[in-house]
């Protein structure tokens, strides 16, 4: 099955490339929207994982596994995305004394972080602009949750279902 | 832990319930991090500075924080099973509801209604990922503009622009932090 086996790897790749779930969004776009699963699929994946409880970024790649070869997909994606931080943690909680805060990695991820939130705005645009609709409607869903997320009164998971909803009743 | 009187399979119990909980109750990862606060140290398995130096080697460690948090509560509270009771903690209640969400989706996925709904989720979900960016983005300068971080995000942008293969650019950035940042220590 050189499906899983890519699928594998891919999910290695991204997990070891980003320092938090919501940050692997961007990587993982470019990595499987086209050749694994399609833009809306994607947008889903993403929404529900916000919408449902627990770790963001297990959802997401379970969503995609299992989009790509059904169970065992989501399973063989779990898998990759555990594997690296487990790993790490298991060698940091031996080593701990030895690696400080002042060790090299923690420059390495400071310098990681502004090309992911780039690489996620980037995404985001893409999303935006292929999410169906790019009519003023669109906008107005976009800008107004965004409103609503910055000003944080309203969970996120509340905008995202009733985005949705708006969608059903109006973009249908 | 004096982990003399409990026997150790109640304290791993303890943990599991812990992390279940954890995890059923908080919409994501970061936003777990509350949660396990006050379930960590008001329980004792851990005290406040050490909890203050697990979210820190999680942000700094690449992959999945909450796991990683997960790992470090679950560590400190039972060594090495107590580590994979807490992996187990926290990886059950996503696993179960995505795969069941997925599954069901997947049956609808030609219908109407869900091309409407993700036509509306699609502009929500971009806000959600350009509010994480932000924020992932402000957490790294916490005292104002950093002026290395925003031509890491310059640089990294043109890179993107010329689509150039993202796992590189990441790859770059991060060594151009190392040469920037240098052994820089945090108080």
């Amino acid at each position: 099955m050189p499906n899983l086996l890519t699928l594998f790897l891919i999910f290695l790749k991204v997990n070891l490339l980003s320092t938090s779930g919501p940050a692997s969004v961007g990587l993982l776009y470019h990595e499987v929207v086209g050749k694994f699963v399609t833009e809306g699929q994607f947008v889903q994946a993403v929404g529900f994982s916000s919408v449902l409880p627990g770790s963001d970024a297990l959802q997401l790649a379970m969503y995609i596994g299992y989009a790509v070869g059904g169970i065992p997909g989501g399973l063989v994606s779990l898998l990759a995305s555990i594997l690296p931080p487990t790993i790490i943690i298991l060698g940091v909680t031996m080593i701990l004394h030895r690696l400080r805060r002042e060790a090299w990695i923690s420059s390495f991820v400071e310098g990681l972080t502004p090309a992911i939130s780039v690489l996620m705005v980037f995404t985001a645009w893409k999303i935006f602009q292929k999410g169906g609709s790019e009519g003023w409607e669109a906008w107005a869903i976009g800008l107004v949750s965004m409103a609503g997320m910055l000003s944080k009164r309203v969970p996120e998971r509340i905008v995202i279902i009733i985005a949705g909803l708006i969608g059903v009743l109006f973009l249908t | 832990m004096t982990g003399v009187a409990v026997p150790k399979f109640i304290v791993w119990l303890k943990l599991l319930w812990m992390f279940l909980k954890v995890n059923i109750l908080s919409p994501s990862g970061p936003a777990s991090i509350g949660l396990l606060y006050k379930e960590a140290v008001s329980k004792e398995v851990m005290t406040e500075a050490q909890f203050v130096e697990a979210v820190g080697f999680s942000n700094v460690l690449p992959g999945s924080e909450a796991l990683k948090l997960a790992m470090f509560v679950g560590y400190a509270a039972g060594g090495l099973p107590g580590v994979f009771t807490a992996l187990l903690g926290a990886i059950l209640p996503p696993t179960v509801m995505m795969l069941l969400v997925a599954a069901v989706l997947q049956r609808f996925q030609h219908s109407d209604w869900i091309g409407g709904f993700v036509a509306g989720m699609s502009p929500a979900v971009a806000a959600l990922i350009v509010v994480v960016a932000w924020e992932l983005f402000r957490a790294t300068s916490p005292r104002g503009m950093d002026r290395r971080a925003v031509l890491i995000a310059v640089l990294s942008a043109a890179a993107f622009w010329f689509e150039l293969p993202s796992p590189l650019v990441l790859l770059g950035a991060g060594f151009l932090g190392v040469l920037l940042y240098g052994q820089r220590s945090y108080g």
